[in-house]
């Protein structure tokens, strides 16, 4: 049986908004992207950078300029495809009348699913997301991360191979986002592909294989995370809080480079024994020892590298 | 199947459907007329350029289910209009004319709005065309309704009684009255299909009518005195007429004719019996005699544009815009005729 | 079938919770439960009057129900996001439009029909007492008669509405959705009075062959939206007889065949 290895591939794909009045938008340019089946694909940028436009154009509910791209080994957006995908679109609403089995039992008719047997995958489905015990109120009363919840759990509904989730975490407390994240490591582990779309780096980090950066519509950066974490080539810092006046000029006679983020003070060393011992130094002289060991970029300062700016809304990230 | 390909199939579809509708539209439309549920093709131009008619139909439309209901306050608005004066009359037509189109089935605009034309605006004006128009145009607003409403009583008689009382066309007069009394109706329009046929003259048809009264009212004092009265004086000019005693016939009509020598009835008489031997000329002598006896005789006006015309005589000024406008209902009627051949 | 039927069953459900909706639906349920009281404007014409405010109301408000749901399904679709879920499942574009489309429609017929109880429970109450001769030469009206033309008549409005909804919808797809109120009510308004551009597309009325082509143009591509309304009938002792009310009924799915296919053809470019 032949194994699709790629759940996706984009080839060029390319999508420009006309705005009336002759004036064009970049929705993506140019995109190519190669998506492994059974991993977890970060699609990571600032807020209009083109993740949700990548979505939409893979699921079909727009349509590309130019490029082409395959889901499943389908064209995007064909109905055979879409029998094998899920999609949890950014800040979900459901019709608000119904109760989340009701919503469940109207997506799962979709698929053509249903019946009494059915029920029981109803109730698993919803007991994974923890809203089971909330099963007789409507969607209208749902604070927002119980939409969140009801929403993952009706992507699953046709236990599909490949889902999308944009902004899966966005605007849940930290409980909630945590709750998210396990269940997208536990569809990983079921084998599923998961294409996730989230400008919250720091939430992307811990749980992505891959990593791809958009950033006004154009990929940026593409690569494995523990790739993109370690840089170029492999450093190790120092960090202090507010070090002393002496302290400071000995580590600058030492380190390559010093950085101060705040009131923190962080020294890099291209060499290994070097770091540890001005870290010693520092604890005898009775520094304030923050951290030693290996430096491993933030998501952050890569996507900062990368997008060469900071992202528009940074306090989020 | 290829998305072009798609939507070109789905365009011809629409186009396919779009044309095979047309069969079924018209059949509608045919029903609609036929059944009576259509708005009359014809719209009576009351006015220049007919802008209320044009209003009335847009906001017609506009207010949907209501324009029955605005129609109602559009009349209360035409009362109190009325009751400010002479002043408005004109205006007070544009309302009427709303009112009509908005409600058709409701008789009394139609009604108030040709007598309006026919009556009241016809005595502000002494140009004798203005005025022959706005009769007419009463007359056309009269049918208009009647078309709308073919099987009520009232717009038959209204119409009747304007040919009666205004035109003095008494033959029109007593045909519409006729119409009438095929529905439900008061007693006095047979009598007056009687009065109609009596003023024509056609005496036979006049006691045929007053006959009817009697026998279904045998109290109906007016169709007795009337039955009398015609036996006396012109059943006797009637009777030899068909018998083809023409001069007889002339001796019989002058009998009342000495009496009163400006009765309308016996100068009809007279007049009918000349045109009935074929003297034209005669005729035409006392049926000028009865129009210039009373101006607003339109029976006998007519009658004589019509014999000046048969005889190649020039129309006389009092009868020349009845002349004129025959012709042109003449040349329209050929068009129509002409235009139905092709 | 079954995405169309869970599509229009959802739209249903939902349809009934718009409070818009129940609003207009109340005042028109007030106003034709009240339609008797009118009657005392026009003394001597109660039951015209009491046909005229019921079913006119009965229409006026049922289009004014049909498009404003109509207008707004779609586009509420795609300003909730709802329509993400729905399309990125093997939901057709054009079972979704036709789900939408007849889950609106049954919300509109079944506020109508409530409509229209209300109207038969009053004509019922009330019009006896008027029907009554009053004086010789008044018009005598069978009640048996009226009572069919009436329902006749409400029957023909359902289908007027299934047209007009089908524009309301098709016209959302395409336009944002106050526009698309807009053309709805102006194709409504003109549709009104097409038998008058059919007139006007006469020869005889208008010389200017190119005006005469836009009035024949308007005349046979716009509904012939005054072929729904027999209400006049009802007071004239018209029958309204079966083989018209089929051919009406034909041409109001005819038409409507032929907006949503229209509807389908933008709809299938619309981006969400």
């Amino acid at each position: 049986m032949a194994h699709i290895a790629l759940a996706i591939r984009t080839d060029n794909l390319t999508k420009i908004y006309y705005m009336g009045w002759g004036r064009y938008q970049v929705g993506v340019r140019d995109l190519s992207l190669e998506v492994e089946e059974g991993q977890i694909f970060g699609l990571v940028g600032p807020n209009g950078s083109g993740k949700t436009t990548t979505l939409k154009l893979l699921l079909g509910l727009i349509f590309a300029t130019s490029g082409d791209a395959e889901v499943l080994g389908e064209p995007m957006g064909s109905p055979r495809a879409k029998q094998r995908v899920g999609y949890l679109p950014e800040g979900p609403y459901f019709y608000e009348h119904l109760t989340a089995p009701e919503l469940l039992r109207m997506y799962a008719s979709l698929f053509g699913l249903g019946g009494r047997q059915f029920e029981s995958r109803i109730q698993e489905l919803l007991e994974l997301v923890d809203m089971w015990d909330h099963r007789e109120q409507r969607v209208a009363n749902y604070s927002r991360g119980m939409r969140q919840r009801v929403g993952v759990a009706q992507t699953l509904i046709n236990e599909p191979d490949l889902l999308f989730f944009d902004e899966p975490t966005a605007g849940l407390d930290p409980i909630g986002a945590r709750d998210i994240r396990e269940v997208i490591l536990r569809l990983r582990g079921e084998g599923k592909t998961i294409f996730l779309c989230s400008h919250l780096l720091k939430e992307m980090e811990p749980i992505c294989d891959n990593i791809a950066i958009l950033d006004r519509g154009e990929l940026v950066g593409q690569g494995g995370v523990e790739e993109l974490l370690a840089g170029e080539e492999q450093r190790y810092r120092v960090e202090l809080r507010s070090p002393s006046e002496e302290m400071l000029a000995g580590l600058e006679q030492v380190a390559d480079e010093v950085v101060w983020l705040d009131d923190t003070c962080r020294a890099l060393f291209a060499d290994r024994q070097a770091a540890f011992e001005a870290a010693a130094r520092a604890d005898d002289e009775g520094g304030h020892l923050l951290a030693v060991g290996p430096d491993r970029r933030t998501l952050e300062e890569v996507f900062i590298d990368a997008v060469g700016e900071v992202a528009p809304d940074a306090s989020d990230l | 199947m290829n998305n072009t390909v798609k939507q070109l199939v789905v365009g011809i579809l629409i186009i396919g459907l779009l044309i095979g509708m047309r069969p079924l539209s018209d059949a509608i439309s045919y029903d609609r007329l036929v059944l009576g549920y259509a708005r009359p093709t014809q719209v009576t131009k009351i006015l220049q350029y007919d802008a209320p008619a044009m209003t009335s139909v847009i906001v017609g439309a506009m207010l949907g289910g209501f324009r029955e209901v605005a129609a109602s306050m559009l009349w209360m608005k035409t009362h109190s209009m009325w009751h400010k004066g002479a002043g408005t009359q004109w205006d007070a037509l544009y309302l009427m004319r709303m009112t009509t189109l908005l409600d058709p089935h409701w008789l009394e605009p139609w009604r108030i709005t040709a007598w309006h034309c026919a009556y009241n605006l016809y005595v502000e004006t002494d140009d004798e065309e203005k005025r022959a128009e706005l009769v007419e145009t009463g007359v056309n607003v009269l049918k208009e309704g009647i078309s709308w409403n073919p099987d009520r009583y009232d717009l038959y008689f209204e119409l009747g009684w304007t040919y009666f009382d205004k035109i003095r066309d008494y033959e029109e007069a007593a045909r519409w009255m006729g119409a009438a009394v095929r529905f439900e109706h008061p007693e006095y329009i047979e009598r007056l299909i009687a009065h109609g046929w009596e003023r024509v003259p056609e005496m036979e048809k006049a006691l045929m009518w007053y006959d009817y009264c009697l026998k279904r009212r045998p109290s109906d004092h007016t169709a007795k005195g009337a039955t009398i009265t015609i036996r006396e004086r012109y059943l006797p000019a009637s009777r030899l007429i068909d018998e083809g005693r023409f001069e007889e016939a002339a001796d019989a009509a002058d009998m009342y004719l000495t009496i009163n020598p400006q009765a309308t009835l016996a100068l009809h008489m007279k007049a009918h019996v000349y045109e009935r031997a074929g003297d034209l000329e005669k005729a035409l002598e006392y049926w000028a005699l009865a129009a210039e006896n009373y101006t607003l005789d339109y029976h006998a006006r007519a009658k004589v544009a019509d014999l000046c015309e048969q005889l190649g005589w020039p129309v006389p000024e009092y009868a020349s815009h009845i002349y004129m406008r025959e012709q042109q209902l003449k040349q329209q009627r050929e068009m129509a005729i002409r235009r139905d051949a092709n | 079938m079954r995405a169309i039927y869970r599509v229009a069953r959802a739209t249903y459900y939902e349809g009934w919770r718009r409070r818009f909706l129940n609003g207009i639906l109340v005042f028109a349920i007030l106003i034709i439960g009240s339609s008797w009281v009118f009657t005392y404007l026009q003394p001597g014409a109660e039951l015209k009057m009491l046909i005229d405010v019921g079913l006119g109301s009965i229409r006026f408000f049922g289009m004014l129900i049909a498009v404003f749901l109509g207008t707004r399904l779609i586009p509420d679709e795609i300003e909730k996001r709802t329509i993400y879920t729905l399309l990125s499942k093997p939901v057709t574009r054009m079972q979704f439009l036709l789900g939408k489309y007849f889950g609106g429609l049954a919300t509109v017929i079944s506020n109508v029909a409530l409509m229209g109880a209300t109207f038969y429970v009053v004509f019922l109450v009330k019009a006896p007492q008027f029907a009554q001769p009053t004086e010789e030469g008044s018009p005598v009206y069978s009640m048996e008669f009226m009572y069919e033309n009436i329902a006749k008549a409400i029957v023909l409005n359902f289908v007027e509405l299934a047209v007009v909804m089908a524009i309301a919808v098709v016209a959302s797809v395409v336009f944002s959705w106050i526009l698309a109120a807009i053309v709805s009510f102006f194709v409504y308004f003109v549709g009104q009075m097409s038998e008058f551009f059919g007139h006007l597309a006469d020869p005889e009325t208008t010389a200017n062959p190119v005006a005469r082509m836009i009035l024949l143009t308007i005349y046979r591509v716009l509904p012939h939206f005054e072929n729904f309304d027999v209400r006049e009938s009802i007071l004239t002792d018209i029958p309204v007889i079966w083989p018209y009310m089929g051919k009406v009924a034909a041409m109001g799915a005819l038409y409507v065949a032929v907006v949503l296919a229209l509807g389908y053809l933008f709809f299938n470019q619309r981006e969400v």
